[in-house]
């Protein structure tokens, strides 16, 4: 009996510990989730209660301080570089390894790993368009060519690495927690593919869909709604900007190969509208201390952890500061003690798909003018949680990978599609910021760009000896006109890319007569640059504000820099408002309600301020006019684009009687005026549903500014409803999911005078103290003191740390 | 009072050992207790029970309070259990059961290796 009893019992404690200790389908292992010693609850402790005075990290040559001022922002004081990024990699594995993690196997389409068969599709579509590849070609390209930096970036992973290793299971993200899995060690080769996420979240095109338009439009039917330059062009560099180079001939071929018919596939994703940023520097001459200023502040997916994380970074040789992508070595949009540069995305079609013509089933050699080549196999291994292994073969041709085959994404078409994508070659972006981190002057400024290929970006650039400039730096493949706007016949070789762009022939302007440089991802350059350029997504609204502004402003301070990054004046409303309350006309003039919308849209001074009304009326009424203009376009089968809101705009105001108003399916002809009126009467329905079920319409609590965690379903760590004005195409680019991922503001004057803030914290512990709370300041347009600290400075410390 | 004494101690054992072994450590760590201190079976079952259950309670309630985080109703939110304050009464509830049943197991691994008693008086 006593046998029986003590193993029955013991049966049931070891049946207890086991039933905790395992996931339940997609529930996590209980007890080492809640076991207070080891579970979330030692995430509720933030960093300075963890504070330690010195931690071990070897492989140092000297010990290395760590100063953390009370926003838990790092000031990293090493003696030479091997050092720093070695204290770099560790100090950020602290605050933010998860999400450098979590990044970096999104990147690789990895992320069934962790969840499962939801995310295959996703993981695929990753690896068809080979961002892996790039980065293996990256990680080879510096081995071979770059052994300096692939040093440095080995040191930065040692410090991951070591972290990693000192991780106790109670110090683990608790995210790792709540999805059961644990971090693996980081390799220079994940800070490599992080630089191509980068890419392929600022990198879009939309071949597909112009091919479609091409077919359904035809050519003068394209450029009417589709025109290369708008009518009030005002580029990144300056219009009159003299090229005084000779360019290099392109052979533009006698017929062009275009698949004819139009396209019936599922488009890849593409960066999300409101993605784009703005950044600008005024000369000396324009400003009150006589000092530059540079000011940028990047628009991307509003996230926590926030994409960035800001450090110093000082060694006896220089000392910068500003913000870091976690994963990446350097600072990435900050300034030191001479310069200051930052980044906005210079979108310019980098992305061309071609039809590929395989020899037959076995799909190994693939037709290139008259002869076969054969395709290379990469085969892609996705393991997925709880599943089989899932293995996907990519043929790979000389353009790129074969994106889109017969069992990806294509509706029952037997077709193929190779993508040619600059960031599937190997390159040395991480050079770029390690050089510019360091950088003294403009000369040191053009040589760490130099190095630059992808994703290719407006550097804006100030020095405090009094230069300002913008140089548009990425691999530009040389084009003929139209080349790259639409799918092209990859057995056709007049149909490839004829090189690059030299370097020195990119965009550039240095110090112009206008006394600012500026850039909001609009159109490069004016219609007199010698080479093609041409893309879907440039901004029309953002650049000719900034520029207004910037020309009209005189004795500018640092205040008058900040206001212009968070100023809300809504330009396209402004333009299209009074023409939409024209083509209105009476309509509806007895209906009270109608009256009652039209008075605040009549009464708004074009601000979207988060108290304001109208913007909420403005979005909807806008957005369902031009819905209704274009609903025969887009309700082709093939996957069109709309022509963007200038464009639509431009023709309501000038010709309001065109035929693209008339809708093809009702006998009478409709005109611009219809189609406001349909939007009005949406915005009537709307309303009348939101006020019912809201009550409040003012813009902040209509557009509701989320700031989402990476795992959107974690949504207790996400922060919603952020009461802020701004939205897409204002200067404040914040909208629901987008805006200002980063706000910086430096004057270059004897001393350095730095503002800088983020919607997030320093901390990607949902649980700590500074995970989110910098959130509130940014909404009100706040900044943080992001001066430079001398390593014994003392004021506003939080702790220190000692890295020996 | 052994049954006390057992509470206290798995109590202690929780507090400072806890941070060092994951939970079955602690499992382990209290059917020794109960082995060595041996109170009787309900006793030694409520013992470990509620040294673990009070323990974890302690450790779960004192981090959410000094820390003032807003983690453990984030948490309950995530799991579909409302507060935080529920997340401490489950973690009670586990250590309670963990705790109790290898209080259990201890007294009665003791009372298998002790010799079976012989009545040497009625013999």
């Amino acid at each position: 009996m006593k046998y029986f009893s003590f193993f029955f019992v013991l049966a049931i404690a070891v049946a207890l510990a086991v039933a905790v200790s395992v996931p339940l389908g997609p529930i996590p292992p209980l007890a080492p989730l809640l076991d207070p010693n080891h579970g979330f609850w030692q995430n509720t402790l933030s960093e300075d209660a963890l504070a330690e005075e010195e931690l071990e990290l070897e492989n140092l040559s000297a010990p290395v301080k760590v100063v953390y001022d009370e926003n838990l922002i790092p000031h990293i004081f090493a003696e030479n570089e091997s050092d720093l990024f070695r204290a770099q990699g560790y100090v950020t594995a602290q605050h933010r390894l998860w999400q450098m993690e979590f990044q970096t196997r999104a990147a690789a389409g990895r992320i069934s790993e962790i969840v499962g068969p939801v995310a295959l599709e996703l993981d695929r579509m990753t690896r068809r368009k080979g961002l892996a590849f790039g980065a293996d070609l990256g990680l080879k390209y510096l081995q071979e060519n770059d052994p300096e930096i692939y040093e440095l970036i080995e040191a930065y992973s040692d410090g991951v690495n070591q972290y990693i290793e000192s991780l106790s299971p109670a110090r683990l993200p608790v995210e790792y927690k709540i999805l059961d899995y644990r971090p693996e060690p980081w390799t220079p080769y994940k800070s490599i593919l992080l630089l191509k996420y980068m890419s392929d979240m600022l990198v879009g095109d939309r071949d597909l869909e112009y091919t479609n338009l091409r077919a359904i439009l035809g050519e003068a039917g394209l450029s009417k709604l589709f025109p290369e330059f708008p009518k009030e062009n005002d580029p990144v560099i300056e219009a009159e900007r003299v090229w005084d180079f000779s360019p290099i001939a392109i052979n533009k071929p006698d017929s062009t190969g275009y698949p004819d018919q139009a396209l019936v596939m599922t488009p890849l994703p593409q960066p999300t509208e409101g993605t784009g940023s703005n950044n600008w520097a005024v000369a000396g001459k324009k400003t009150k201390n006589g000092n530059p200023i540079l000011a940028n502040d990047p628009h991307l997916s509003l996230n926590l952890p926030s994409l960035w994380y800001s450090m110093q970074l000082t060694t006896p040789d220089h000392s910068v500061k500003g913000a870091t992508l976690p994963g990446a070595l350097g600072v990435i949009s900050g300034f030191n003690q001479n310069i200051a540069w930052g980044v906005t995305n210079a979108t310019k079609d980098a992305r061309d798909w071609y039809k590929i013509t395989f020899q037959d089933e076995s799909r190994k050699a693939y037709k290139y003018g008259n002869e076969w080549r054969q395709a290379d196999f990469r085969i892609e291994e996705i393991k997925v949680k709880g599943e089989e292994v899932f293995l996907d073969t990519v043929e790979y041709t000389h353009y790129g990978p074969v994106v889109y085959d017969n069992n990806f994404r294509s509706d029952r078409q037997d077709v193929n599609f190779a993508l040619k994508w600059t960031v599937h070659e190997g390159s040395n972006e991480q050079r770029t910021f390690i050089m510019m981190n360091k950088a003294k002057d403009h000369a040191d400024y053009n040589a760490a760009l130099d190095h630059y290929t992808a994703p290719a970006q407006n550097f804006v650039f100030a020095s405090r000896t009094g230069d300002i400039a913008m140089r548009i730096q990425g691999k530009f493949p040389l084009k003929w006109e139209g080349q790259g706007k639409f799918f092209m016949d990859g057995a056709d070789p007049s149909m490839e890319w004829q090189g690059y762009i030299p370097f020195d022939q990119n965009p550039n302007t240095l110090n112009p007569e206008r006394g600012f440089v500026s850039s909001a991802n609009q159109h490069p350059v004016d219609p007199s640059y010698p080479y093609y350029v041409f893309d879907n997504s440039y901004e029309h609204y953002r650049n000719r504000r900034l520029n207004r502004r910037l020309r009209e402003l005189e004795g500018i301070t640092v205040e008058d820099m900040k206001a212009l990054q968070f100023d809300d004046y809504h330009l396209q409303a402004a333009e299209a408002l009074p023409v939409m309350i024209q083509l209105l006309g009476d309509y509806q003039t007895d209906n009270q309600e109608a009256q009652k919308y039209l008075s605040e849209l009549k009464s708004w001074d074009f601000y979207a301020d988060p108290n304001q009304k109208a913007p909420s009326l403005y979005a909807i009424w806008s957005s369902e006019t031009m819905e209704s203009i274009w609903r025969d376009l887009v309700s082709q089968p093939a996957p069109v684009v709309r022509p963007n809101s200038y464009q639509t705009i431009e023709l309501m105001t000038l010709s309001p009687t065109d035929t693209v108003f008339d809708v093809s399916s009702t006998p009478a002809i409709e005109t611009a005026a219809y189609h406001v009126k349909a939007g009005f009467d949406t915005l009537l329905v709307a309303m009348k549903k939101w006020e019912m079920e809201e009550g409040d319409y003012s813009w902040a609590n209509y557009k509701r500014t989320t700031i989402q965690h990476l795992v959107p379903n974690f949504k207790s760590f996400s922060v919603s409803n952020v009461y802020t004005g701004g939205g897409s195409g204002i200067l404040n680019a914040t909208g629901s999911r987008h805006g200002a991922s980063w706000r910086m503001v430096v004057e270059l004057g004897e001393e350095i005078t730095a503002f800088g803030i983020y919607p997030g914290g320093q901390s990607g512990n949902p649980g700590s103290k500074y995970y989110s709370n910098f959130i509130s300041r940014w909404a009100n347009g706040e900044y943080l003191n992001f001066n430079l600290r001398t390593k014994d400075q003392k004021d506003g410390v939080l702790f220190e740390t000692t890295l020996k | 009072m052994k049954f006390m004494l057992l509470t206290l101690v798995s109590i202690l054992l929780v507090v400072f050992l806890g941070p060092f072994v994951p939970f079955w450590g602690l499992m382990i760590g209290i059917g020794l207790l109960s082995f060595l201190i041996d109170p009787k079976g309900i006793g030694a079952f409520l013992g470990g029970a509620l040294g673990m259950g009070l323990g974890w309670v302690g450790i779960s309630t004192y981090l959410g309070l000094t820390s003032a985080s807003a983690l453990p109703d984030q948490m309950g939110e995530l799991m579909g259990l409302g507060s935080g304050m529920t997340l401490v009464a489950l973690v009670g509830v586990l250590g309670f059961l963990l705790g109790g049943f290898s209080g259990l197991t201890g007294v009665l691994f003791r009372k298998m290796l002790r010799p079976t008693e012989k009545n040497i008086y009625r013999g």
